[in-house]
């Protein structure tokens, strides 16, 4: 049999290229996918976790103790190479030609080469005191001279001078447009202000592994109060603070992983199916001449066996290298997407390789027993239409529904607890349920969209919808691989349209403030709050009176006053800030747990000033999950606290994009510090577009790969056409001998691709537009409010896509279709 | 039968015989190039009446299906012309001969004559419907009940027996009032008495109704139905014999050593 299975795929290879290539593609799809996930999940982690990038371990203090001792304890280690402690304050910075100061916030830069991850524009970091680097966002050049006042430990000015030689490069950095960055050495970090370091980072010696260097480090430090974690650990927690939750970010990864390998799969088995249905006469008639059963099943198994692997070796390394031009591509366009080089765990392709093979192994068990089962004389009767109420069609409705019901269930119980955990299985099950019961529920649907077609196209269309239902297995199985694609696509519109805007309301509770203006040192001019609103790009202000009042607990305590209608009008949402009206006081969760108040008590507030004699007021408390003072009616506070004067004015921006916004963001700065020089400028409002960016971007990096299960698909309806006209030449020809035109007889393919596709495409918008919902709603259950979107305009375009595309794929076959002579159906 | 084989192609129609419904000159096809060639027909003239059931007949490999093939549209010839009365068939294009098919040859095939998805009824109009034109209904009613299928007009093809097929595609290649209808083959695949019931259906259409028939076989009894043999041995003409019998048939067959 060895013999015949080598002829079979010398013979074949030309029959086999299209399920080769649909293993290659679905392969190379699985490869790519879980490369470029690697590849994005590692550039958002340098981008937020760069300075952990080259550090083997990272030593923080966990009781406020100061680590400057460890450093020798650290650097005496056999493992460890280099000890870079690092030391963060900050300073108000002059830069030459522009008016007032700004805010620096200064980081010490490590010492040793391997732990400096600072990336630079142009210039070099700084050697020695008297030389600093910055960012991009302190609009300062090499060369210039900044004038810095730094603060020592009792509060007094220092004035100094420090030379700029190198811009630092924090792109993908969020936080990057809040303030401008200072790098310096740790002695001249030291000099301004910073007393302890905030942590140590540790590089490995050479053949010292991460995990080495970290329980060394630990056990060293064993006695003192600290937290000891790789590198690695470091930047995720890093990475994890600052996307607010990595979890999620992960979940999202794991759930479009999961799907990829399940589409692949389904794909697979798919064309294996079809191209064993076409050959069942061929292995029939190897059981005429005296092949056992075995043999033959063994011949289809080792022939699948060898397509698969060799199949899959490719589609890795296509894989790779797809992940590799995409990452580049991405890259050098300077498109706001988290990719940066290639990160190739060793397990993609392997999975890709063994998920390729085994899935065509595994699609061609069922072939290959239905080959056996056949009777020997088969070979020679042409293969009768396998009616739909078949056992494996009844076992298949049962195992459909086993599949289906509970992983419904599943859905609604992950759903209802917010926990993608749950709700991930019952995708799974419930998905390959679907795809089950297609074989039932498809033939239907297409008859019923045929009918209405024969009406509309003539003769060529009620032949089509006749040739689409005939074969009710065969249809399905092409309907379902376009079903897989477009339930994803649409599965991932959707649910990306739910995440986004889910992400963006939430990002707005977060920050409800575009642009905060503070006095740096005490208050603010009133003259300000004109001035900034005649600012150009700026749309609403609110001022926020500065005051304090006396709490229950007999402290003072700061406290700040607002015009509800003119704050709510600065501000992007109130849901997390909630604005006091008169008689009320929106008390932060930590002074509410000083205080030991909740929502709705009541709760009295003296004046602030305890020699002056202010009636003590009543208000009724809401707890706010925010990060500010003690919020109140501005008129209130006057009362209270009648020095009151103005703290902050909060800032909203017109809408544009973040590059528009930043420059805005300059522009206060300048009027700022021209109107008053100790005074702080925060544009959280780029802040937010960052993180929106980075949110776009990686839903744009799904989206793309979701393209190639098209592609696949497409290829899937090609092969199944082509499959059809082969099966067909004798039909063909006899339509050609009974006058059917050339013209006709493509259209007829192009209708039956049309109803197939159109059926699939708008069955799986529907399908997956629920699981885009159910998606978002059990991965964003665990953040908190969710806001669901329907992006109405893509899903159009995805069935119009879905459609054509199905139409293209019956470009080929039907060229080929429209050249069968009329003889054929005699010669045959 | 001699027919001018110096006919220049387009030549008015006045030249065609009165009375004849198909006819070939100087017919030849060549499959292959080279020293692969094959020559199927090496020069055919042959006509055949209108009103008449013509039986081509000949063993394996003499050509017999490939001239009925070229008379039919079906195929190129490689050298020769074909008319179908006036119309000169070699030399038109393709969407041309299409129409021409579907308007005025009917067609009976050995086996797979009709399409699996349409009923009876719509294999039947097929022809009709694709010519954008509509049966008339006596007509379609007189065919229908000489053929004995009003019964098996709902009928899907995998319904049917045999016979009943071959019924349907008689019914089918009749229905245009074709200028000729071709069988290639129509008993080979039934028993004898099927068999025999389709060809005396195809005689009967040609008596009644004055049908062109010409009929492909190579069984001498189903020959022996048709008003005229034409005999085929190497891609030529061999011989005819009118108001043959199947020991008529037969002699003349073994005439040919076949």
């Amino acid at each position: 049999m060895r013999s015949v299975l080598l002829a079979q795929l010398r013979a074949h290879a030309a029959r086999l290229v299209a399920s080769t290539l649909a293993i290659v593609i679905a392969v190379g799809f699985v490869v790519a996918t879980l490369v470029l996930n690697a590849t994005a999940r590692s550039t958002v982690l340098a981008a937020v976790g760069a300075q952990y990038v080259g550090a083997a371990a990272v030593v923080t203090s966990t009781e406020g103790t100061s680590l400057v001792d460890d450093v020798d304890t650290l650097t005496g280690l056999d493992s460890v190479a280099a000890v870079a402690p690092s030391y963060e304050t900050s300073v108000q910075a002059g830069v030459p030609g522009r008016g007032g100061a700004q805010y620096l916030f200064v980081e010490s830069v490590a010492d040793d080469a391997a732990l400096r991850w600072q990336r630079m524009t142009e210039g070099t970091l700084p050697d020695g005191p008297g030389e600093v680097a910055v960012s991009e966002r302190a609009r300062a050049e090499v060369g210039d001279v900044l004038t810095v006042t730094s603060f020592d430990e009792t509060g007094a000015e220092i004035a100094s001078e420090a030379t700029v030689t190198g811009i630092v490069d924090l792109s993908g950095d969020p936080q990057a447009g809040l303030y401008g960055r200072a790098f310096v050495t740790p002695d001249q970090a030291r000099q301004w202000g910073a007393v302890d370091p905030v942590e140590l980072r540790v590089a490995a010696a050479p053949g010292a592994g991460d995990e080495q260097v970290r329980s060394d480090a630990a056990t060293a430090l064993g006695a003192r109060q600290v937290e000891v974690l790789t590198g690695a650990e470091r930047a995720d927690e890093a990475a994890a603070n600052m996307l607010g939750n990595a979890m999620a970010l992960t979940a999202v990864l794991l759930v479009f992983g999961t799907v990829a390998v399940v589409v692949a799969g389904l794909v697979i088995a798919n064309t294996f199916a079809v191209l064993l249905a076409q050959r069942t006469r061929e292995l029939a008639l190897l059981r005429c001449v005296g092949a056992t059963a075995r043999q033959v099943r063994r011949g289809v198994l080792g022939e699948a066996l060898v397509t698969g692997l060799v199949s899959s070796a490719i589609g890795a390394a296509a894989g790779i290298g797809l992940a590799a031009l995409v990452s580049a591509l991405v890259g050098g366009a300077e498109a706001p997407i988290p990719l940066a080089g290639l990160s190739v765990p060793w397990y993609a392709p392997l999975a890709g390789v063994l998920v390729g093979t085994l899935v065509t192994f595994l699609a061609a068990l069922a072939p290959a027993r239905a080959a056996t089962r056949v009777a020997p004389l088969a070979a020679l009767r042409p293969v009768d239409q396998a009616p739909l109420r078949s056992r494996p069609g009844v076992l298949r409705l049962v195992l459909g529904l086993l599949l289906l019901l509970p992983g419904i269930g599943l859905m609604a119980v992950g759903v209802t607890a917010g926990d993608v955990l749950i709700a991930l299985p019952g995708g799974v099950l419930s998905f390959l349920g679907v795809v089950l019961l297609a074989q039932r529920g498809v033939p239907p649907v297409v008859a019923a969209a045929g009918r209405l077609a024969g009406r509309l196209g003539g003769v060529p269309a009620r032949l089509a919808s006749g040739n689409a239902t005939r074969n009710p297995r065969r249809t399905a199985a092409t309907a379902t691989a376009l079903l897989i694609g477009v339930t994803l696509t649409s599965a991932f519109v959707v649910g990306a349209a739910s995440t986004r805007a889910t992400a963006q309301a939430g990002l707005a509770a977060e920050f409800p403030t575009d642009v905060v203006v503070e006095g740096f040192a005490g208050e603010l001019p009133a003259s300000l709050v004109g001035t900034l609103t005649g600012t150009e790009g700026v749309e609403r202000s609110a001022s926020v009176l500065a005051g304090s009042v006396t709490g229950p607990d007999g402290e003072p305590t700061g406290a700040f006053g607002v015009d509800r209608a003119e704050a709510a009008a600065a501000l992007r949402s109130t849901e997390d800030l909630v604005l006091p009206g008169a008689g009320e006081a929106s008390v932060p969760e930590w002074l509410a747990e000083v205080w030991d108040v909740g929502d709705g008590d009541r709760v009295a507030l003296g004046g602030g000033d305890p020699g002056a004699q202010v009636p003590v007021r009543e208000f009724t408390v809401r707890v706010i999950d925010a990060d500010n003072p003690l919020l109140l009616d501005a008129d209130e506070l006057r009362a209270l606290s009648p020095d009151a004067a103005l703290g902050q004015v909060w800032l909203r921006l017109a809408d544009s994009d973040p590059e528009r916004q930043l420059e805005v963001v300059d522009r206060i700065t300048d009027v700022v510090a021209e109107a008053s020089p100790e005074t702080q400028v925060t544009g959280l409002v780029t802040m937010r577009a960052e993180i929106d960016e980075i949110l776009d971007a990686l839903l744009l990096v799904v989206t793309g790969l979701l393209g190639v299960a098209v592609v696949i698909a497409l290829i899937g309806v090609g092969n199944t056409l082509a499959l059809s006209v082969v099966e067909r030449r004798q039909e063909n020809g006899l339509l050609r001998a009974l006058g059917l035109t050339r013209g006709q007889l493509r259209g007829l393919l192009a209708w039956e691709a049309v109803l197939v596709a159109g059926v699939a495409a708008v069955l799986g918008v529907l399908i997956g537009g629920a699981y885009g919902l159910i998606g978002a709603a059990s991965v964003l259950g665990e953040l908190g409010t969710i806001v669901l979107d329907v992006p109405w305009v893509q899903i159009a375009v995805i069935v119009a896509v879905a459609t054509v595309a199905g139409l293209l794929a019956s470009v080929l076959p039907a060229r080929r279709a429209a050249r069968t002579a009329p003889v054929a159906a005699i010669a045959a | 039968m001699s027919v001018p084989v110096m006919t220049v192609p387009g030549e008015p129609p006045a030249a065609a015989p009165a009375g004849v419904a198909v006819r070939a000159a100087g017919l030849r096809k060549t499959y292959g190039k080279g020293e692969t060639a094959v020559q199927a027909l090496a020069g055919v003239d042959v006509a055949f009446a209108r009103g008449g059931f013509t039986a081509i007949m000949g063993p394996s490999g003499s050509g017999k299906s490939t001239l009925m093939h070229c008379l039919a549209g079906l195929d190129t010839a490689t050298a020769g012309q074909v008319w179908l009365g006036d119309t000169e068939l070699t030399g038109l294009r393709d969407d041309a001969l299409t129409a021409l098919r579907r308007q005025r040859i009917g067609f009976v095939f050995q086996a797979f004559n009709l399409l699996p998805v349409l009923p009876a009824r719509e294999n039947i109009v097929l022809p009709m419907q694709l010519a954008g034109s509509r049966p008339d209904s006596g007509w379609f009613d007189d065919v229908v009940a000489r053929l004995g299928l009003r019964e098996r007009l709902g009928h899907r093809p995998h319904e049917l027996s045999g016979g009943q097929q071959q019924r349907v595609a008689i019914a089918r290649a009749l229905l245009p009032r074709p200028d000729v209808v071709f069988a290639d083959e129509p008993t080979g695949n039934l028993d004898s008495r099927s068999g025999a019931e389709v060809l005396g259906l195809l005689r009967s259409s040609v008596r009644e109704t004055g049908q062109t028939v010409v009929m492909v076989t190579h069984d001498p009894s189903a020959a022996a139905y048709a008003d005229r043999v034409v005999l085929l041995a190497d891609g030529r003409l061999a011989g005819e014999l009118t108001d043959p019998t199947a020991e008529t048939v037969l002699d003349a067959l073994r005439g040919l050593g076949a």
